[in-house]
C-alpha cells in the first residue's frame, strides 16, 4: 500500500510530475496547497485510511495508518496536515464518541473524499481548553451556536466539523461538549468564515476561522455525552498524539535523503562534502535520531490497540520529543547543507519547506506544554509502582509491521446497518496480520494508573553480549533518578504552575520512553533475524543521542557507529529505500 | 549628556552614536514611520529592497561608521559601530544586513589597501555609494581556494573573468571587492583582492545575476556578479600581489566581531516581542508570564541576550586593544552568538505557539531572518575549524597565565579605545586569548570580593566552576591530536565549550572592570527621571529601569554564567535572588522602554514618529 500510494506520486524530481517536488514549492510560494495533490489524494482515497474498516475504510492499525500515509508527508507537510491530518484528528472524535449514524454519517462524507475540520482553537486559551468560550446553548431540539474559533484548518472548505464548546458556564472539566456539525447545513445569515490567517510555515494550509451568532444547530449535532467534551477530545488527542509524530517522520527522511545527495556531490577542499567528519557524524546522527522516533511512534501507535490504558503518557510522549527530536536532527542537518537550505530555489529547497513547515507539528491543538502537563502528575505513581514492579510489555509492540507493507486485504463488506452497540470495536478483531487486537476508544483513559510496561524495559531487559550494554545500565539510572526526583514533586506543581524542573521530569520520561521503544525494537528484531533491526549499532547510536539529551549535552557517537549509520544511509539511497525503521521502497 | 557623577573627564558613550540614531528613526511601532516594523514586514512580503530606509540612514550618517577617522570617516570605535548596527538590526535584519555590508566591501581596502586606495574608497563610501564584497562562487561555498574567478594580468591591467554568487548587494553595489585567482596554480597566495568599480567597466564586461530568493531576509539584494574579460587597472589591486587569501582573513576578523551587531539586534527584537505578549496573555487564570516554565523560558532568554552583549562588546573592544588575538576570538564570537540566538529565538517561538508563524506578526520574520548570521561571513562550521585550528595556540597561550589587570583596560567602559591599527592583526592568535589566561586570576579577585560582599557569592562560585572548566578543557584539548582534512566532532565540540568559555570570562572581565562604575551611574540617563532629550519620561526613574539591580552584586553575571555552565554540561540550579534581578531588568526595560543590556540605552518606542 505504501509502494502504491509513492507510485501514485511518483518521482519527486521530475518536473513533469504534477505532484513533484518543483510543483509543491510553486504551491508553497503561492500559500496555496498544491491543488494537484489534493485531487492525487482523493482519487487515491486517502481518506479511506482513516476510516475504521467495519465502516468500508482501511482503518486497521494506527501503525499501518502511519506508513500507509507517510508518502505524502514525505514530499510535502503542509499537503499531509492541510488535506489528510486534520480530516483523521476530526474524524477520531466520532469513532470514540459519536452514535451509529454519526459514524456512518462521517464515514460515508470521507469515503466521498470530503474534508473535516476541527474546531478547538480559540486564541486567547490556547492550550486551556478549560476556558474556552465558544458556546453552544440548549434550546429545545437545537442547540444554539454562539462564540468564535480561530485558526482552524479547513474551516472555509470541509463537509462538516468537530467543534468544542462550552454547554453549561460551571468551570472544571465537564463545562464542554463536543458537537458534530454539517457546514452546508448552517444558517448562512448567522454564521461567518473569518479570513485566512496565514502562516510563514506550512503556507498551504488553510487556517481560517468561524463565528457563529445564534447560530441553531440540531440537539443530535452532540458528539458524545454533554459535559463529556474535554474527555473525549483529550481521548482523541492520544490518538493523533501517537500518528502525528510518525507521520513527520517522513518529511525529515527526505531532508536526510536531500542532505546526503548534496554531500555525496558537492565538493569542498579537495574532497566531498561526505568524506567531512562533522558531514558524517551529522547525518549519522539524525538517522539515529530518526530511527528513534519512528520506533517511539510506533511504539506509542501499536500501544493504542495494546496497552489503551497507557496511552495517555506514550502518546502525549511521543508528539512531545517526537517534534523535538525531528525538528533538531533538521536544525544539525541544516548546517551541513549551509547557504544552500536558505535558498527558496534550486534543488536544495524542499529543505527548506520542510525546515519551515515541521515544527507546526509540535504546535497544533496539542502543544509541547500540554503534552508535558498531560505526564507529570502521572509521574509519582509511576515511580510508586511501574518502576518499582516494572511488567514487561507484551510481545506483540514490537512485532512489526516493519517491512512493506502488504496490499490491504479487501475491506469487510460494509454493514447494513450499524453496528447496534456504539462501543463495539470498529475494527474487526482478526483484520490485522500483525496480530493487534481493535482500537478501542473506550479503552483509553486519561491516565495510565501508575502502569507503564514500556520504561520498565530498561530496568528488566537482558541485553545480549553484542547490544550496547553500558548505555542501557545508564538509562536504567536514569530512570531510577527520575523515579527518586518525580516521586518528591509537590502536587501544586504538578500541573500548569509546574517550575521548569518539573517539565524536565516529563521530558526525561520522554527520553527514557524512546530509549525503551528503542530497546525494544532491538531486541525484537535481533529476535527475529532482522539484519538491519537486530544490528546493534543503530541502537547504540540511537541511545547515545537519547543520553545526551538526558544529561544536557550532546554526546558523541559511539565508536563505528557513524560510519555504519553513513554506509546503511548510501546502502539505502542506492537501493531506493526509506531511512525509517521498515526500509521500504520510496520514489525518490 | 550623562551627569557629572562619572567624574571630572566625561567618559566614552560608546552607545551614544545609537541612541541619538534611534531616536532620529522614531518609533518602529508607528507604520507611518519610515523604519518601522510595519514597514519592514510589508517589504519583506513584497521581497523588496529597503531603499527608502537605507536612504535615511545614510541622511543621519550610519555610513560614515564605516570609514576609518583618517580617512574622513566616523569609525573611532568599534564598540560604537557595535551598538550603532545592533539598533538597526533590532528594527530589521534585512536593513542592517543590506546596508551594513558596505562596511564588508570597504573593510578589505581598510586592512590591506594603500594610503590613496583607502581615501579613494572613503570618498565614495562618505557619498553614499554602497560597496559589495564579492568572495564566494556557486560550486564552491566556503572553500575559498577552489575559487575559479580569475584575474589575468596584463600589462597595467588586469582582465577579470568568472562568476561570484550569493553575494550581498552583487546587483546593488556600485563597487565590488573581488577575491579572484591570479596565480592559475592557486594555492594560499594564489589569489588577489580587486576593487572593481561597475561604471567603469566596458560594455558587456560585467552581468548582474537575478536576485536569489531566500528563506529570510527577503528583501535582501542576494545574487551575484559574471565577470566577462572586465578590464580593471592594476591599482584595483589591494595589498600586495598575492595577498589576497590573507587580506580576507584579517578583514573577516573585524567583519565576524561585528556580525554580533546582527545577532544582538535579532536576539532584542524577539524577545521584545515575546515578552510583551507574554505579560498579557493570560493562560490557566494567570498571566503567561508568571507560570514558571514560561518565566524560565523569558528569563532564559533575556540572559543569553546579556551574555551576546557582554561577549560582543569585549570582543569589538579587543579589535582596539588586543588585535592579535582577534583571529580566535572572531571565530568564536561568529560562531557562538549567531547559534545561541537563533536557540533562544526557537524557545521563544514555543512559548508562542502558533502565533510564532503568523505572516501578520513580526516574530516569524525574525525568526527566519536571524537565521542568515550563522551562514553567511564563514559559517559555524568553517568558524569552529577556525578555533580547532589555533589549538595549538590556544594551550600555549594559556600556559601562561596572566593578571586580570593585564585586561582592566580593554574592558573598562570608561577608557577610551585606542585607534585600531590593522598592523597589528595576526592570523594566527600566537600567545591565545588573554581573557582566558586571566580568568583564573579573575576568578580569584571575584573571590575575594566575595569575602567582603557575601551577596557577590554566588557569581565568584560560578566564575570559579568556570574557571576550573577552562582549565580541563585546555587540558583535554592538549591531548587532542592535530585533525586533518575536517575536524571530527570531538574537536568540533571542544571548539564549542572553548567558544563559551570565552564568553563566560569576558562576562567575568567585563563585569569586574564596570561594576564600582555601575552602581553608580550609566550615560544615557540620569537620577531625576530624565530622558537626554530633557523630557520627563514615565517609569524613567532608574530603580524602575532595571540595569542597576542586574549589577548589584553580580547578578547578571550570574545569569550568564549559569546559562554557559549547563551548556558546557554542568547545570546550575538558578538561584531565586538571581531570578529576581533578572526579572527586575527585564520587566523594568521593558516598561520604561529601554535596550535589552547591561547599559542604558533608550529606545523610541512610544515616541511617536
Amino acid at each position: 500500500m505504501t509502494v502504491e500510494l509513492e507510485a501514485v506520486l511518483g518521482d519527486p524530481r521530475d518536473g513533469a510530475n504534477p505532484v513533484g517536488a518543483a510543483r509543491i514549492l510553486r504551491a508553497d510560494e503561492r500559500g496555496e496547497l498544491l491543488a494537484a495533490g489534493e485531487e492525487a489524494l482523493a482519487s487515491w482515497g486517502l481518506n479511506a485510511e482513516f476510516v475504521p474498516a467495519r465502516l468500508g475504510g482501511r482503518l486497521v492499525a494506527a501503525d499501518r495508518l502511519v506508513r500507509a500515509v507517510r508518502p505524502v508527508f514525505r514530499r510535502d507537510l503542509s499537503l499531509g496536515l492541510g488535506y489528510g491530518v486534520t480530516s483523521l484528528m476530526a474524524a477520531v472524535n466520532v469513532w470514540s464518541a459519536g452514535t451509529p449514524a454519526q459514524r456512518r454519517r462521517v464515514a460515508d462524507l470521507l469515503l466521498r473524499g470530503e474534508r473535516l475540520a476541527v474546531a478547538y482553537h480559540e486564541p486567547e486559551h490556547g492550550n486551556d481548553l478549560a476556558r474556552n468560550e465558544f458556546a453552544a446553548r440548549v434550546d429545545g431540539d437545537l442547540l444554539r451556536l454562539a462564540g468564535s474559533k480561530r485558526v482552524v484548518n479547513n474551516i472555509a472548505r470541509c463537509a462538516a466539523f468537530v467543534l468544542f464548546a462550552r454547554t453549561a458556564d460551571s468551570a472544571g472539566p465537564r463545562a464542554h461538549s463536543l458537537l458534530l456539525v454539517e457546514r452546508d447545513r448552517l444558517d448562512p445569515a448567522r454564521v461567518a468564515f473569518l479570513p485566512r490567517t496565514r502562516t510563514s510555515g506550512v503556507r498551504g494550509v488553510r487556517l481560517g476561522g468561524v463565528r457563529a451568532a445564534d447560530l441553531p444547530v440540531p440537539a443530535t449535532a452532540l458528539l458524545g455525552a454533554p459535559g463529556r467534551g474535554m474527555e473525549n477530545a483529550l481521548r482523541s488527542f492520544q490518538v493523533t498524539r501517537a500518528v502525528l509524530p510518525g507521520l513527520a517522520v517522513g518529511a525529515v527522511d527526505t531532508a536526510l535523503r536531500t542532505v546526503l545527495r548534496f554531500a555525496m556531490s558537492r565538493r569542498l577542499y579537495g574532497g566531498t562534502v561526505l568524506d567531512l567528519p562533522h558531514a558524517r557524524e551529522t547525518l549519522a546522527g539524525a538517522l539515529a535520531d530518526l530511527l528513534a522516533v519512528d520506533a517511539l511512534a510506533t511504539a506509542a501507535c501499536r500501544g493504542l490497540h495494546l496497552l489503551p490504558e497507557q496511552s495517555s503518557l506514550h502518546s502525549a510522549a511521543a508528539k512531545y520529543l517526537g517534534a523535538r527530536l525531528l525538528t533538531g536532527a533538521m536544525e544539525e542537518l541544516a548546517v551541513v547543507l549551509g547557504a544552500r537550505y536558505y535558498l527558496r530555489e534550486g534543488e536544495h529547497a524542499l529543505f527548506g519547506k520542510h525546515l519551515r513547515d515541521l515544527p507546526v507539528v509540535g504546535l497544533g491543538h496539542a502543544g509541547e506544554t500540554a503534552c508535558l502537563l498531560a505526564i507529570i502528575p502521572q509521574l509519582p505513581a509511576l515511580a510508586r509502582r511501574a518502576w518499582r514492579t516494572p511488567a514487561a510489555p507484551p510481545p506483540a509492540l514490537f512485532a512489526g509491521p516493519p517491512g512493506p507493507l502488504a496490499a490491504p486485504a479487501a475491506p469487510p463488506p460494509e454493514l447494513p446497518t450499524p453496528p447496534p452497540d456504539p462501543a463495539a470495536p470498529l475494527v474487526a478483531p482478526d483484520a490485522d496480520p500483525a496480530g493487534l487486537p481493535e482500537l478501542d476508544f473506550a479503552r483509553l483513559t486519561l491516565a495510565s494508573a501508575g502502569r507503564d510496561d514500556l520504561t520498565g524495559l530498561l530496568l528488566t531487559a537482558t541485553v545480549p553480549e553484542d547490544g550496547p550494554r553500558h548505555l542501557v545500565a545508564s538509562l536504567a539510572d536514569s530512570l531510577r533518578a527520575l523515579a527518586r526526583d518525580a516521586a518528591t514533586t509537590p502536587p501544586a506543581r504538578r500541573g500548569p504552575l509546574a517550575d521548569p524542573e518539573t517539565m524536565r521530569l516529563a521530558e526525561r520520561y520522554a527520553l527514557l520512553l524512546a530509549a525503551a521503544a528503542a530497546v525494544g525494537t532491538w531486541l525484537a528484531g535481533r529476535e527475529r533475524g532482522d539484519p538491519f533491526l537486530g544490528e546493534p549499532r543503530w541502537l547504540a547510536a540511537t541511545l547515545a543521542r537519547l543520553y545526551g539529551h538526558l544529561a544536557g549535552r550532546p554526546a558523541p557517537l559511539p565508536a563505528g557507529t557513524a560510519d555504519w549509520l553513513v554506509r546503511t544511509l548510501l546502502d539505502r539511497e542506492r537501493d531506493g529505500l526509506s531511512f525509517d525503521l521498515s526500509a521500504t521502497p520510496v520514489r525518490t | 549628556m550623562s551627569t557629572a557623577a562619572a567624574g571630572p573627564a566625561t567618559p566614552p558613550d560608546a552607545l551614544g552614536p545609537a541612541r541619538e540614531l534611534e531616536r532620529r528613526l522614531g518609533d518602529p511601532e508607528d507604520p507611518t514611520v519610515e523604519f518601522s516594523f510595519a514597514r519592514s514586514r510589508s517589504l519583506d512580503e513584497r521581497e523588496e529592497f529597503p531603499e527608502a530606509i537605507c536612504a535615511g540612514l545614510t541622511a543621519w550618517g550610519l555610513h560614515r561608521y564605516f570609514v576609518p577617522p583618517e580617512y574622513g570617516g566616523a569609525l573611532r570605535s568599534y564598540e560604537e559601530l557595535l551598538h550603532l548596527v545592533r539598533l538597526v538590526a533590532r528594527r530589521d535584519l534585512t536593513v542592517a544586513i543590506g546596508y551594513g555590508k558596505t562596511f564588508l566591501g570597504a573593510v578589505s581596502a581598510w586592512v590591506a589597501g594603500t594610503p590613496e586606495q583607502c581615501a579613494d574608497l572613503a570618498e565614495r563610501v562618505l557619498a553614499g555609494t554602497p560597496v559589495a564584497w564579492a568572495l564566494t562562487e556557486r560550486d564552491h561555498g566556503s572553500d575559498l581556494l577552489a575559487g575559479e574567478v580569475v584575474a589575468t594580468r596584463a600589462e597595467e591591467s588586469f582582465r577579470l573573468t568568472g562568476e561570484k554568487w550569493l553575494i550581498n548587494n552583487a546587483t546593488r553595489g556600485r563597487l565590488l571587492t573581488v577575491l579572484a585567482r591570479t596565480d592559475p596554480a592557486g594555492g594560499a597566495r594564489g589569489f588577489d583582492l580587486l576593487l572593481v568599480d561597475k561604471e567603469r567597466l566596458g560594455p558587456d564586461a560585467l552581468r548582474c545575476l537575478p536576485k536569489v530568493r531566500t528563506l529570510g531576509i527577503r528583501g535582501a539584494d542576494i545574487s551575484g556578479v559574471a565577470f566577462a574579460g572586465a578590464v580593471l587597472p592594476a591599482a584595483a589591486r589591494l595589498g600586495p600581489p598575492g595577498s589576497g587569501l590573507e587580506t580576507v582573513l584579517r578583514g573577516l576578523q573585524l567583519t565576524r566581531t561585528m556580525c554580533a551587531a546582527l545577532s544582538l539586534g535579532a536576539g532584542e527584537h524577539a524577545l521584545r516581542i515575546a515578552s510583551a505578549w507574554a505579560g498579557a496573555r493570560r493562560l490557566y487564570g494567570r498571566v503567561l508570564a508568571d507560570l514558571p516554565a514560561a518565566r524560565r523560558v523569558l528569563l532564559d532568554a533575556y540572559a543569553d541576550q546579556l551574555a551576546a552583549e557582554a561577549t560582543a562588546v569585549v570582543a569589538a573592544r579587543m579589535i582596539h586593544w588586543l588585535p592579535g588575538e582577534l583571529s580566535v576570538a572572531s571565530a568564536a564570537v561568529k560562531y557562538l552568538l549567531p547559534v545561541r540566538t537563533e536557540a533562544s529565538i526557537a524557545a521563544l517561538g514555543r512559548l508562542l505557539g502558533a502565533r510564532s508563524i503568523f505572516a501578520d506578526g513580526d516574530f516569524q520574520k525574525v525568526g527566519r531572518d536571524a537565521r542568515i548570521v550563522s551562514l553567511f561571513d564563514g559559517s559555524t562550521v568553517v568558524n569552529l575549524h577556525a578555533v580547532v585550528s589555533q589549538f595549538p595556540n590556544l594551550v600555549r597561550g594559556y600556559r601562561r597565565p596572566r593578571p586580570w589587570s593585564r585586561l582592566r583596560p580593554v574592558a573598562d567602559l570608561r577608557r577610551a579605545v585606542p585607534p585600531f591599527d590593522r598592523e597589528r592583526l595576526a592570523l594566527a592568535a600566537r600567545d591565545g586569548l588573554t581573557v582566558l589566561a586571566a580568568l583564573p586570576d579573575a576568578a580569584r579577585v571575584l573571590a575575594e570580593l566575595a569575602l567582603a560582599r557575601p551577596g557577590l557569592t554566588t557569581a565568584a562560585e560560578l566564575a570559579g566552576a568556570l574557571a576550573r572548566h577552562t582549565d580541563r578543557l585546555h587540558a583535554t584539548i592538549a591531548r587532542l591530536r592535530p585533525a586533518r582534512g575536517g575536524a571530527p566532532g570531538t574537536h568540533l565540540a571542544a571548539a564549542q565549550d572553548l567558544a563559551r568559555c570565552y564568553a563566560g570570562a569576558a562576562a567575568v572581565t567585563l563585569w569586574l572592570a564596570n561594576h564600582d562604575r555601575a552602581d553608580q551611574e550609566w550615560p544615557g540617563h540620569d537620577r531625576a527621571g530624565h530622558d537626554r532629550a530633557g523630557q520627563e519620561r514615565p517609569g524613567h526613574d532608574r530603580a524602575e529601569c532595571g540595569s542597576a539591580a542586574l549589577w548589584t552584586d553580580g547578578r547578571w553575571l550570574a545569569a550568564v554564567l549559569g546559562r554557559l555552565l549547563g551548556e558546557l554540561g554542568e547545570p546550575v540550579r538558578p538561584r531565586p535572588e538571581v531570578d529576581e534581578a533578572l526579572w527586575a531588568g527585564l520587566t523594568g526595560q521593558a516598561a520604561s522602554r529601554r535596550l535589552f543590556s547591561l547599559f542604558e540605552c533608550e529606545l523610541a518606542e512610544g515616541m511617536g514618529p
